[in-house]
Parts: C-alpha cells; structure tokens; sequence
C-alpha cells in the first residue's frame, strides 16, 4: 500500500454516510474523526470513528450545520481534510471556504463552483451556456399578453406557476393556444390572492416524466469522466425512495447524449470532485437539465455496484490531486442495482414521519447485498434528523433478478419498532408497472391504490395473532399460569 | 382462556384450550391446533401451528406486538379486558410534580421529541432526586419551571404538544 | 383400565323416548336458571345503570381469568321460597380462576331488594364459606348488599347458622390462612361492614361503595347526628382516615383490576398429590346421558352407561365386579384426577353393603378421592335381611363413608330414598359438593309410597273407630300426601332449600365434578382412622 493521502479526515456528518465514508477511509489507512451532538454520544458512526468531538447546538441539526465548530473541531483534532458526506454542510459555500481558509483540504469542489451550481438561475444559465438542455421557459411577468405570446412561442403542454409561489397555488397545465390566456389570468389572480404578487411564469411541462441523473467525476482542471446514469423516479413527497442504475428501458443513444452532457457541464465548470447531475427526461425523449449536486449522493452506492468503482476513494483520490482513477473509456457497467431507502415512515398515512425504538434488527447477510445504516438495536429514531434510517442496495446480473432480490431481501430485512416503509417497498419493487420499467416521478401517486397491502388471508391472520398473542405476558401468564382442569375446560358456564 | 386483539383496525377474538399435549388455539371461531407454541420476548421464533411450521420475528413496543411474518410487518394491540375502555386523552400531554420541590435540572427543550418514560426533568425534593419521565411519546410544548425554581404538589411543570389524530 | 363397553342403542325408540323426555326436563331446568339470573323488574335495572354500577354476574365475569371456567353453585337457591322474589336467594356464589388462582366468588345481588340477605341468602353465604375453608379456597367477596332483610330478621339473625356464621366463617378462614378480598362496589351495612372488615385485603369503589354499621337514617335516629354516606363510609374516608379499607377505586372496573391484581399476589398453594393422568374426553358422548335415564324413576338402569359418559376415554376398573352386584364399584379418571367410584344399581343389600364400605377402604388407603352417583331406593328391607344383619352391614357403609379422609363428592342422578341416601354420602355427610339433576327425587320414600303408608294408616285408624272406610276420603287423603310429597321430592325443591351446591344438567357434570376435585385438592387430607365397625 502506498502512503496515505491524508494522514486523518474529519466526516462533517452522521447517519449511515458517515459510517460509509469512514469505511473507505479505514480501508485507505486514514485515520477517521467524528462530530456528534450530545443526543448521539453513542452512535455507530461515533463508535466508528478513531476520534470523535462533541458539537453543540439549539437542536442537532443546528450543531451539525455550525460551520466555527466543525472547523475548530478539524483543527483540533489535526485533520487534514474534510469530507462532508451529503446533506448539512455538502453543499456549503460557506463551509467549503471556511474550510480551505484553515487550510484544510475540503473534498468536494470550490466553493466558487459550490455556489455556481448552488443558485438555480446561475446553474441553469450556466448549463445553457454549455449546450446543456435545459426546459424552455419564460421569464416572470405581469404583462399577461406579452406572455401569452411569448408562452405559446415554447410550445404544448405548458406548466403555468406563480413566479412567487409554491404548493401548487397559482398553477396549471395548459395544451393549447386557446386556453392559454384564460389559465394565465386565473394563475395571476390566484397568485395575487396568496402571495401578493400577480407574476406568472411558464416552462415546457413535461407530462409522466422520469428522473434521471448521470454520475461524474471531474478532476478540476477540466478534466471528466461519467460513471453512467441512474434513475430515481419512483418518490414520495419529493424524496427518492427507489433508485437505480442503470435506468430502465433507455435506448442507447439517448443514454451516450445524456451521460455526454453532463460530462460536458463538469468539464466546463472544471468540476474537482464527484457530483451529480439531474435532468428530467420525457416519454419523447427529450431531456432538460435540472440541477446540479456538489456532492456525494445518497443513492450514489448503486454507481458503484455496476461499476466496481468506490465513489468515496475517488473522492478523496481527487481531492489528494491525483486526478481522475481512471480513464472514460476504462469505465464499465456491468448488471444492474436497485437502492431502496428505509425510512421511518408511515405509507398509511401519507408517508407521515415515525418515532420509536429499534427493538430488534435483524439484516439479510448476501454478498450480493449492502446495507448502509447506522442503526442498532435499543437506537432511539426521533424526528431530530431526516427519516431515513438505512438503505438496502441490491445488485443483480439483470434488472429481474435485481428486483427479486431485492424484494426477497426487504421481505427477510426484519426493523421492528419504528413503522417504517420496508414493506411498502416490497409492493413497489413487485408492482408490474415497475417491473414493466414503466417508470416517472408520479409512479407512487399513480399506483397508490395498488400500492396498499393486500387483505391478509385468514391463515395468515391466525398466525399473526398466534405469533403476537404468546408475546403477551398477560396472554402467556393465562395460558401456561391457568391451573388444570380449567385450562382445558375452557370458557364454560353451567 | 382467551383475549381480544386489535389487528389492522379490526378486533379479533383469541382464545386457548389446553388439550394434551397441545393448545387448540381458537382465532375468531377457527380452530388451529398448536403443536409448539412460540416463546417468550423480542427477536426470532418459530410454531407449529396448524401443522405448519412458521417463522417469525416480534418485538413488544410499548403495549402492543409488531410481528413481522411473511415479509410484513403486523402491530398487534391486546384490548385490557379490564380496562372500561375510556382513554385518558389529554391527561397525560401534561407532567404534574408529585409532590412540592425545586427542579434540578430540565432534560428537554420545547420542541424536542421525547419518548414515554425518558427523564424529562429532574425534581429535588426532601433531598431526594428524582426524573420525572416523560407521559408518553410526544414534542415537549413547554416547560414552567427552570433550574432552582420550586414548584407545589401537582402543578403541571411540562406539556407536551397535543396528539393529533393520523393526519 | 378398559373402557365400558356400551349396550346402549341410540336408535331404539326407548332411548329416543327417554332422551326427548329429559331434553324437556333439561329446557325448563335452563328456562328456569335464566330467570333466576336476568329476569327482574326495569325499574331495578334502571336503578343499578343510574348508579353506574355493572350487574353482579357482568362484575364476575370481569374479574374472571378470560376463557376460564366457572362454576356456579346453587343457582337455583331459595327458587320455591319467598314466592320467588330472592332468586339465587340473592347472592351468586361459584368457582373459577382469577390471576390463575382457583378462587371461590360470592358476590351480593343488588338487583333484587338492594342485595338483602334473606334467611337462604345467609344459609348459602355459611355454605359457600365452609366450602371455601373446607377446600381452602380463597374467596372473593363482591359487596353490595343493604344488609339482612329486616322483614325475615328472625329467620336469618339470630340462630348458630345464620347470619352471625357467616363472619364466624370469615375469621376462622382467615386464621386457617385462606385469603379473603372484599370488593365493595355497594353498600356494607351493620354486619355487612364485617365483610370487608374481616378480609384480609378490600377495595372499594368511590362514589358508590359505602362501608358503616350504621347508615345515615340509623345515624340520625340514634345521635341526632347528620352525615353523608361520604364522610360516614366513603371510598375516601375508609382508605384514608379509617383503614378501613386498603383501595380505592374509581369506577367498578378499576376496582376489579385492583382486585385481580391483589389475587395476582397470592401464593399458589401447594395440592396434595392425587393420582394424576392426562385427561381425556369420555369415549361415549356425555349428551346420551339423556337418552338412558328413564321417564320413569321407577325404571332401572345400568349406572355404568353413566360413568361411560363421564369419566375419561369411558375406561372404568371395575372392583368385585360379580359381588354385590347393586352397588357398582371401581376406580375411573375425571379430567385426568384419579376417583373411586360407588354407584347405585339397585337397591343395598348386605353384600353391596359390605362391598361399599370396603371398597371406601380401598380408596382412603390408595388416597383416592371418592364420587358417589346415587340412584338408591335404600337398604333392603324384610325380616330375611334383618336376620342377615342389613342394619349393622349398612351401618359399617355409613361408618366407612362418614370417617373418610379423601374428598367426597357426591352426585344426585335419579333417586335417593331412605338410608340410602346416607350409605351413598347424603348431604349430611361432609361430601365436599353435591350436585343435582334436574329429574331427581329425594325423600324419605317415595311418594306412592308415603301416600300408600298413610292411607294405611288411615284405613286401620277408621277401622278401629269401628267405622267403615270412607273410599273417597282416603283416596283425598292419598292424593293430597302423594301431591304435597311430590313437590317436595323434586330436585327444585331440594336445591331451594340448599340440600345440594346447586343443580347440574347431566352433561355438565364431568367439568362440574372436575372442578370440584380441584379445588378439594387444595386441602390437606384428614386423619385416617375409623369408629367401631359392627362385625
């Protein structure tokens, strides 16, 4: 083994990211450090770590985002580098410069690129510069004719939403000429009324789209290379919960140019690190650029299942200046993989977020299988951080088997405790709609109906309750504590 | 011998017959024969019942059992035949001092989660500590009473946040 | 052991006749227990809903263990007294299993005259705690009672087995270490107030249980004094400032989980030893027992096909079995426990006699409880058997029996006449419970019998006044003995009077002897010894 790149890296973060990241490092022979609040003294990514420094703040989350902290904690302990996982400081501008001030290597890019990709108007200006396709659009306006004019030049269908709003208020889909004035005004109105101020925009509305998103490496000096596509278009409430790479049923050509486009924004942004970016593609194959991420992704292990490549090492081979780990054309994709994010969830109700104690855990051990948790048994999961508590990553030769594997492994995966969505998953991963490939971003809302549990047949039922009632002890003590001849007698009167 | 259990929003009737050497378990008029019943606490187990062999997991949560059987996952309530069914409600969003003293120390802030039965403040009294646990799982509302002020037997010196209903 | 061979046959008209016969019998026994538990007037039920308080079955099976048993005794208590206005003469008393212990429940009927106790109230309530200290029960009082029945105070205070027993009964179980609770979910009145007072643990619901020896109006009558039923005998004051009391409660069902937790405290106590097996459902089916019992008490039967019915797999080992033929004796299981069994086919002659009294023998050696199924017209009489000593051979079987150390249960099947009654463990013989069917007939005869012997007595009187016999005014006469016996005869009549622990429909009688053997297992056996058999 050749000398350490770093001598020790301080993970800005927690959870399950961490653990992944100081896993790397252990196997890179970097010493680890770990920062905590004080409600997680005890978490496995604490437990991991070589050192670890206590962080305070108003609640957790504000401790985990304490910039002074965690740099005065790096220096503290001597790290040499920072890695920020995703989430909390990831994508900090701030953070990233604070951090280069100490002199500490930050691995990720600059915060000058951070910042670019941070500003949805400037990335997408930036994309579009680039030649990177992004969704036609006009400009917020409260001149409705000169928009109704300009809107109906992009083409249909049309997205029409409040230049100041959100939650849907203010917004229509318009597929024709004829309606587009009368949608605009009653946008504006509805604008006006909720957030005073009757500015409305329109983009081209892509109908049933998917998420896709390409995986690439850049080595800032212009240099990348793409690590494939991933699609993450199954989600609830905004949020990914099943991914994978590659992305099902993509022809050929159209996966070269999307993966080649973003290989192209990374080059033109002399991106240094691994990043992500996301574009929403249409049933006619037309893509646009959504964002850009600065950082590791959650569902970033399902890269590394079909190419073999560890995304973590890259990361800080890069961050080290050792350049790309290797060339476009030395990048394979081999099989197929499918992440699905556990949270502590109920998809009863909405996808409501729970809270419980980790009772008893018990995970699937398959070499063709990762779990990326922190979690232990006795662990407290309260809505202090984000829902998800572990992601189950499957590999298989082909997206069948992917897919029967994993609904195999989310079937024998066994967290009781905390409501989560595991079993919800399995409905998903089994759906034939999924199965099929037939895939976009309302696929949860679309099937919700078929995505209820079956009714339990009435074999099943008794074994549930059987197995339940005996854990009862006022159920045991009844029936192993009643005397004979009662208990055989049973529930009789004379 | 039997209970009431709460499944799926439904109510089911349990009941035990001991015929040797084995229990005729009774699940809402249908009889199954238990050859091995399954043990006591959290983890792995398995039964014979209905002359099948079955695995399971399950762990108590508080006063009911999640099972998880076939790949999914179950919470199991048993009805308290004694209990006349009335719910406390908002009675426990609210933490009384048993008896008069000065808090120690105040384990949680307002809009903190806590779990029912974890300290939420710590009470002196006749030079007795005592935590005071929290009633039930909840968001803490908010605390009256800080470090070194006294309070009188039962005045309310925490709420938690009202549950609301599954949204 | 081998199992009876049955020489039954369920299709022949006989049986069929029987068994529609005893199903009518069966019909009016249970039409006759469901009065007696739930008929009553709206007006009382209006009250007790008004009160918030449950019914007193509704409150036992509460703090019943669920799905378990219980035995209730004398049902139909006191059903031909009173005109019929005490049903169960007001009290509710049986066997079951709370917090897994075998306990015996006796519970006020506040339902019928504010729970009063009538003189069969407080006879029921002195035999169910003899019961209780016979068996080493602990028992569970649920209070709710105005206290005796001032009308019928003579019948029920003063006497050695009234009232005044029943907390007599009270202490002496408590010193013989057999726990007691009072649940008082009503009122505890004068003697009733020892109730809870002589318990070893109480519980008493606020807002309705009230414990004082003397209420309010009494208070005020004798002290001028005025005070609420609160600050007199009130939940609070009793578990407060008295001590009375040891729980309070704050609705009925709170009290019972009280109290079903108390009893989750106790110790199991340890059961002698009785010869045990898996138990095993009778082989034949217990509801033939309707089909074999004639319509007429004068037809006999084979008693075997009875115990075919009751005891486990139908396996009887039958002892001496071509001696003494008319008494039936042999060794059986009833839901696994071990029991010798006597039963009647036919009237006691001298050999069945001496078969009897040995075979009781037998079992005190063996320590094996003993079940008599009595279906007995008596000793036999005649100047022959009084020759071969009838009197001292019965006397040896009534010496055997009556000095018995194993529990004795004792079954009323069809007839009991005479000194059979007493040979077969009668009900003044300490047998541990005796139950009942519904056909039965006891007396000191029969009543054509009695009639016949009457009327002889009658014709010689009219004789020897020199007069003719009047025909019409012995046949009234002959009548009027045979109807009045008749309704005395019947197993109603018996069991209002509470000469049983209650009646039983045939086929119950396995669990019902089941529980009974259980629960006698709870005490020790007595001294083995016997009086001076005449040889």
């Amino acid at each position: 083994m050749t000398a350490a790149l770093f001598r020790k890296v301080l993970v800005a973060n927690r959870g399950e990211i961490a653990c992944r990241v100081m896993r790397t490092l252990e196997r890179m022979g970097i010493a680890s450090v770990a920062i905590h609040h004080h409600v997680e003294r005890t978490a496995r990514h604490v437990r991991m770590a070589g050192e670890a420094v206590e962080i305070t703040g108003n609640t957790p989350v504000a401790a985990h985002l304490d910039i002074e902290q965690i740099v005065a904690a790096a220096r503290a302990t001597g790290a040499d580098a920072i890695h920020p996982g995703y989430g909390f400081l990831s994508e900090n501008a701030r953070f990233a410069a604070a951090v280069a001030e100490a002199g500490i290597t930050f691995v990720g890019p600059d915060a000058a690129t951070i910042a670019l990709m941070g500003d949805k108007i400037s990335a997408r200006n930036f994309a579009e510069a680039n030649g990177v396709a992004v969704a036609p659009s006009v400009m917020p306006t409260d001149d409705l004719d000169a928009f109704a004019r300009e809107a109906a030049a992009i083409g249909f269908p049309l997205l029409i939403k409040a230049a100041a709003g959100g939650g849907g208020k203010g917004m229509s889909v318009v597929r024709s000429t004829g309606e587009l004035r009368e949608a605009a005004r009653i946008a504006s109105s509805e604008a006006e009324r909720y957030f005073g101020d009757g500015r409305v925009y329109a983009e081209t509305y892509v109908e049933r789209p998917r998420h896709i998103e390409v995986q690439v490496l850049g080595d800032g000096a212009g240099g990348a290379i793409h690590l494939f596509e991933r699609e993450c278009s199954v989600q609830r409430r905004f949020q990914k919960i099943v991914e994978e790479a590659p992305a099902s049923s993509l022809d050929l050509a159209l996966r070269e140019r999307i993966c080649a486009s973003a290989v192209r924004l990374a080059s033109a942004a002399r991106y240094k690190n691994a990043g992500t970016v996301e574009y929403i593609l249409g049933a006619d194959g037309r893509f646009f650029f959504l964002e850009m991420n600065t950082r590791l992704q959650v569902e970033h292990p399902v890269t590394e299942m079909i190419t073999g490549i560890d995304l973590v090492r890259a990361q800080i081979e890069i961050a080290a200046g050792k350049g790309l780990p290797l060339e476009q054309s030395q990048v394979r994709a081999e099989g197929h993989a499918f992440e699905c994010r556990i949270c502590a969830e109920d998809p009863g109700r909405d996808f409501m977020p729970e809270t419980g104690v980790v009772q008893y855990l018990d995970v699937p051990d398959e070499r063709w299988l990762r779990f990326e948790s922190a979690l232990d048994r006795g662990q407290r999961v309260t809505t202090d951080f984000d829902s998800m508590l572990a992601k189950l990553v499957v590999y298989g030769s082909d997206r069948q088997q992917a897919a029967d594997r994993s609904v195999s492994a989310l079937k024998s995966l066994t967290l009781l405790g905390v409501t989560t969505n595991i079993d919800y998953l399995a409905r998903v991963l089994d759906h034939g709609s999924f199965r099929a490939g037939d895939l976009h971003t309302g696929f949860v809302r679309e099937h919700a109906a078929a995505l209820e549990p079956t009714p339990l047949h009435a074999d099943r039922r008794a074994q549930v309750l059987a197995a339940a009632a005996f854990g009862f002890h006022e159920f045991r003590e009844l029936v192993f504590g009643t005397p004979e001849p009662h208990a055989a007698i049973g529930k009789w009167r004379n | 011998m039997g209970f009431r259990l709460h499944l799926d929003g439904e109510l089911h009737e349990v009941t035990v017959a001991r015929r040797h050497p084995t229990l005729i378990l009774t699940v809402d008029g249908k009889e199954l024969e238990v050859a091995a019943p399954p043990g006591p606490g959290d983890g792995h187990g398995t039964m014979e019942i209905g002359g099948l062999e079955i695995a399971f997991a399950r762990a108590a949560v508080g006063d009911r059992q999640i099972v998880r059987l076939d790949g999914r996952t179950f919470d199991v309530a048993l009805v308290d035949p004694y209990s006349g069914g009335g719910a406390a409600g908002g009675a426990q969003d609210a933490l009384k001092a048993p008896m008069p003293g000065a808090v120690v120390s105040v384990h949680r802030r307002p809009g903190e989660t806590v779990l029912r039965g974890e300290p939420l403040i710590t009470i002196e009294s006749m030079k007795l500590q005592t935590a005071l646990p929290a009633p039930r799982d909840g968001v803490v509302a908010r605390i009256y009473r800080t470090e070194g002020e006294t309070f009188e037997k039962d005045e309310v010196i925490a709420t938690l946040e009202p549950q609301t209903e599954a949204a | 052991m081998r199992k009876l061979q049955s020489m039954v046959s369920t299709a022949s008209a006989e049986f069929r006749a029987y068994d529609a016969h005893n199903r009518s019998l069966i019909a009016e026994f249970r039409q006759r227990q469901d009065a007696a538990r739930h008929a009553r007037p709206q007006r009382d039920l209006d009250r007790l809903a008004r009160q918030g308080k449950m019914r007193p079955r509704e409150r036992i099976e509460k703090l019943l263990d669920p799905g378990t048993p219980f035995l209730e005794l004398s049902s139909l208590a006191a059903n031909m007294a009173y005109g019929g206005e005490s049903p169960s003469a007001s009290s509710i008393v049986g066997i079951g299993i709370v917090s897994g212990r075998e306990v015996l429940i006796r519970a006020d009927d506040p339902t019928v005259k504010g729970g009063a106790w009538y003189p069969l109230t407080a006879k029921k309530i002195v035999r169910a705690l003899d019961i209780a200290m016979e068996n080493r029960l602990p028992v569970i009082h649920l209070c709710d009672s105005a206290g005796g029945l001032l009308q019928l105070q003579s019948e029920v205070f003063p006497d050695k087995y009234m009232a005044g027993r029943i907390f007599r009964n009270q202490s002496i179980l408590s010193k013989m270490g057999v726990r007691q609770l009072a649940l008082v979910f009503g009122h505890c009145t004068a003697g009733g107030a020892y109730i809870p007072g002589l318990s070893d643990y109480s519980v008493i619901v606020r807002g309705t249980g009230a414990v004082f020896l003397g209420g309010p109006p009494l208070v005020k009558a004798a002290t001028g004094e005025e005070v609420t039923v609160e600050e007199l005998g009130g939940a609070d004051m009793h578990t407060s400032i008295s001590g009375t009391c040891d729980y309070p409660a704050a609705s009925e069902e709170e009290a019972i989980h009280i109290g079903r937790e108390i009893v989750a405290q106790w110790d199991r106590p340890r059961k002698w030893d009785c010869q045990r097996e898996a138990p095993e459902d009778p082989a034949y089916d217990p509801q033939e027992i309707y089909g074999i019992i004639p319509d007429d008490i004068k037809k006999q039967f084979d008693m075997r096909e009875i115990i075919a019915r009751i005891v486990d797999g139908s396996r009887f080992h039958e002892y001496q079995p071509s001696y003494g033929t008319t008494l039936v004796c042999g060794f059986a299981n009833i839901w696994g426990y071990k029991v010798g069994v006597l039963a009647n086919n036919g009237v006691l002659f001298n050999d069945s006699s001496l078969k009897g009294g040995h075979f009781i023998e037998l079992c005190n050696q063996n320590n094996t409880p003993l079940v008599f199924l009595q279906n007995i017209t008596g000793y036999m009489i005649g100047r022959e058997y009084e020759r071969r000593g009838i009197t001292k051979d019965g006397a040896k079987m009534i010496m055997a029996q009556s000095c018995s150390r194993v529990p004795k249960f004792t079954v009323m099947c069809n007839g009991s006449f005479g000194a059979g009654n007493y040979g077969m463990c009668g009900r003044a013989f300490d047998g541990r419970f005796l139950f009942t069917w519904p056909n039965h007939q006891i007396g000191v005869m029969g009543g054509d019998q009695a009639a016949n012997t009457l009327a002889e007595v009658k014709v010689n009187q009219m004789k020897r006044n020199g007069g003719g016999v009047d025909e019409v005014e012995v046949k009234r006469l002959w009548e009027e003995t045979r109807a009045a016996y008749q309704e005395q005869l019947s197993a109603y009549y018996s069991t209002s009077q509470l000469w049983d622990d209650g009646i039983v429909d045939p086929v119950d009688t396995r669990n019902a002897l089941g529980i009974a053997i259980s629960a006698s297992l709870n005490a020790p056996l007595g001294e083995p010894g016997y009086g001076v058999f005449r040889f």
